[in-house]
């Protein structure tokens, strides 16, 4: 499976604000809607990292127009990779400032500083430091500020009308999915049993909720392939199936032994090398469920979803032609 | 990585993780407000007409009932939409789909709410409605939006196809089709709107993007941007299904019209009758390769149902062409999509925009040529597999983080461990 990072073919930016506070804690300010999959904590991780601040010191505020930016739609797995530049954009800025300062009070130059967990050091001199409340208050004698601004739009060109030319994508997202299912051919239920899913994410930001997102993904697959279809009356165009009574979705019982790998790609154009995963994680499974099934009959199914009624169909089909052969 | 971090890649909690695990997040449909009114949505039951007339007067004389508004109520435009403007706020031309929006009622109450929705009458002149892809193409068929039923219509090449077929050893030709679903996401759509204390028209609202949700808003009511503000409230998932207008403009409009607060809380059928769907598409593939697996050339026909407003219709049919070879190097490539508009519900974002439709295709494709070669399908992909310098049939040469190879090999040895 591959996916393209960001609108298609499309800009698509997003912006960030950022200010360090006079005792060394930040405030991070963005559109980027979180909708359970954790941008703002993400944002959170890299602006730290940036400004060389432990992960508590930065406090973030997303999703309110007359305070945050512009970031645009949370969709097309975009957010890590679009607001995640525009963060360290924003970082950089301020970190601009900070440095100056750090280099006139520590005697060296910008470039030699390292800013890393409330701390600011000359790379190749340890003993050579200072603490980011000291730094702080050095700004403040200095009448300087430590902000920053910063968007991003990711490199894409328009694509030709014609044959669709053109870059779509700055960047893309890959991943293969592995699962062992148990198909009952009396009563066509399938049972996903295990499932490895490894996503090249570029660089890991948060370990363990990149690990939720490809599970949640292989779950939500399964769904789709065994459980899931919205049916349209005929007659008034309405939905039939509208309620989670008649709308079934798994559940916890439905759920597999997943193990997700995240396999890491370098020189990505995304704050530190990341890419999204929030689409990629469901994708592969889909396919994946298909083949298995596939494998454990010796049949093809092209036709989604995968009912049991269809397998029971399907398995009816092949021993029915199974046996004129042998006839 | 050679890099060693000290915040990035590790699995810091998450923020917002406290108020969740305690049951305190505020969700829009927890919010409230002195004066608050409640608002709820009139919708067609009928999925293709234009309406002889509709009677908001005995809903509007029923006491706790503050206002009852149609389209003749809008300040500033009726449309919205994230790519094209084609969805009325509240019907003023035609009817397109069952539960199109035909007035909205704030009350007192949530029982006066319902008993104003029941008083509301329509009486309709339906058109013929559209429910087939086939259907929508007839030459005699209803127009629903403007001169054509044609969405949209995409053309990808590169390569010389007919060519590469004729030099294959093997072709592989299936037609795959994926169906209709929902999100699902867990929280039914809500949001609230009210002026606040400074006169600012705001609405809190469930949704996956709060600035275009602001300039539809500032739109429909025909203010500037700036007076308007969109605050995002704790999300409880979206998947796509809340990227598009949900509850944020009819709360507005009756904000505008009463100056008091005003909530709308779908319901969960509501919510699922009225949201986007995934797009069920149709996709003929024709694959042709070399009998040693190396893929020569790729043929995709697909076709979609966009249902009966763009939505993200256009970004979906784009993305699925964009990735219709899946991850790998083919030279040979012409592809063709059409989607139309019909009376079914709306087709719009859905995790994947399109790729989990074309992943089942391409990944089928790969599955049957590997079976009918006699190669196995790991290593049938990884022969194919994009790298570093590999070139798209857009052109696009890519050029760094292509750990594709990386992820089969990887897949297939915890695989040989675990399964």
């Amino acid at each position: 499976m591959w996916y393209g990072i960001g609108n298609t073919g499309l800009p698509n930016p997003a912006a960030a604000f950022v200010e360090v506070l006079g005792d060394a804690t930040a405030n991070l300010m963005f559109g980027a809607a979180d909708i359970g999959q954790g941008s703002g904590t993400t944002m959170t991780q890299i602006a730290a990292e940036a400004l060389g601040l432990s992960y508590e010191k930065v406090r973030v505020t997303w999703g309110d127009t007359r305070v945050t930016p512009d970031g645009g739609a949370t969709s097309a797995s975009r957010q890590t990779l679009i607001t995640g530049n525009a963060v360290l954009k924003a970082c950089e800025q301020a970190k601009e400032t900070l440095a100056g300062v750090a280099a006139a009070y520590l005697g060296c130059q910008p470039e030699e500083l390292e800013f890393s967990q409330n701390t600011v050091t000359k790379i190749d001199d340890a003993t050579v430091t200072m603490t980011y409340k000291t730094l702080m208050a050095e700004m403040k004698a200095a009448g300087k500020m430590a902000v920053g601004a910063g968007y991003y739009n990711p490199t894409t060109t328009t694509l030709d009308p014609n044959d669709m030319s053109g870059i779509p994508y700055e960047v893309y997202s890959y991943a293969t999915t592995i699962c062992e299912v148990e198909v009952d051919t009396e009563t066509g239920e399938v049972d996903v049993l295990k499932v490895v899913s490894a996503h090249d994410v570029g660089q890991t930001i948060n370990q363990s909720m990149a690990e939720g997102q490809i599970e949640g993904g292989v779950v939500m697959g399964q769904g789709f392939v065994l459980m899931e279809e919205i049916e349209v009356s005929e007659k008034d165009g309405s939905i039939k199936n509208p309620i989670f009574s008649k709308y079934i979705i798994p559940s916890n019982l439905d759920v597999p032994e997943i193990y997700p790998i995240l396999v890491e790609s370098e020189g990505g154009p995304g704050p530190f090398g990341a890419k999204g995963v929030g689409e990629p994680a469901l994708i592969p499974i889909i396919p994946a469920i298909v083949a298995a099934i596939e494998d454990a009959l010796n049949v093809q199914f092209t036709k989604l979803p995968v009912f049991p009624k269809d397998i029971v169909a399907a398995v009816k089909e092949k021993e029915a032609a199974d046996k004129n052969k042998n006839n | 990585m050679t890099k060693e971090y000290s915040v990035i890649g590790k699995s810091q909690v998450k923020v917002d993780a406290l108020e969740k695990v305690l049951g305190t997040t505020k969700f829009a449909a927890d919010y409230n407000l002195p004066d608050m009114l409640y608002g709820g949505v009139f919708r067609s039951t009928v999925a293709h007409a234009t309406i002889n007339s509709l009677k908001l007067e005995k809903a509007k004389a029923l006491g706790g009932v503050e206002a009852v508004l149609d389209f003749h109520d809008i300040p500033g435009k009726n449309r919205f939409g994230i790519i094209i403007k084609d969805e009325p706020c509240l019907v003023d031309d035609k009817i397109r789909r069952y539960g199109d929006a035909l007035a909205v009622v704030a009350a007192r109450s949530p029982e006066i709410l319902e008993a104003a929705l029941a008083l509301i009458e329509v009486d309709y002149n339906e058109i013929e409605p559209i429910f087939t892809f086939e259907r929508a193409l007839a030459a005699d068929a209803p127009i629903i939006h403007g001169t054509t039923n044609i969405h949209q219509v995409k053309h990808l090449v590169c390569g010389d196809v007919d060519a590469a077929f004729e030099r294959s050893d093997i072709i592989i030709e299936n037609t795959y089709s994926t169906h209709r679903l929902s999100h699902m996401f867990i929280e039914p759509d809500a949001g609230i709107a009210y002026y606040d204390d400074e006169g600012l028209m705001t609405v809190v609202a469930s949704t996956q993007n709060p600035h275009y949700d602001r300039n539809e808003v500032a739109s429909l009511l025909g203010l500037p941007y700036n007076q308007v503000r969109v605050i995002q409230a704790a999300t409880g998932g979206g998947f796509g299904g809340k990227l598009d207008i949900s509850v944020q403009c009819h709360c507005a409009l009756l904000t505008y019209h009463t100056r008091k607060p005003v909530k709308i809380v779908r319901s969960r059928s509501e919510s699922t009758m009225v949201s986007s769907k995934r797009h069920p598409m149709i996709i003929k593939a024709k694959t042709g390769a070399s009998r040693d697996g190396m893929l020569m050339a790729l043929e995709v026909q697909m076709t979609g149902d966009t249902g009966a407003y763009a939505s993200y219709g256009p970004a979906v049919i784009t993305r699925a062409m964009a990735h219709c070879t899946g991850p790998y190097n083919i030279p040979n490539v012409r592809a063709d999509a059409t989607f139309v508009y019909t009376n079914n519900p709306m087709g719009g974002a859905f995790r994947g925009f399109g790729v989990p439709q074309v992943a089942v295709c391409h990944e089928g494709q790969m599955n049957q040529l590997a079976r009918a070669l006699s190669i196995d399908p790991i290593e049938i992909r990884i022969k194919n597999a994009h790298q570093i310098g590999s070139k798209l049939p857009t052109g696009q040469i890519l050029e760094n983080s292509v750990g594709f190879i990386e992820t089969l090999e990887k897949a297939r040895a915890k695989a040989e461990d675990v399964l």
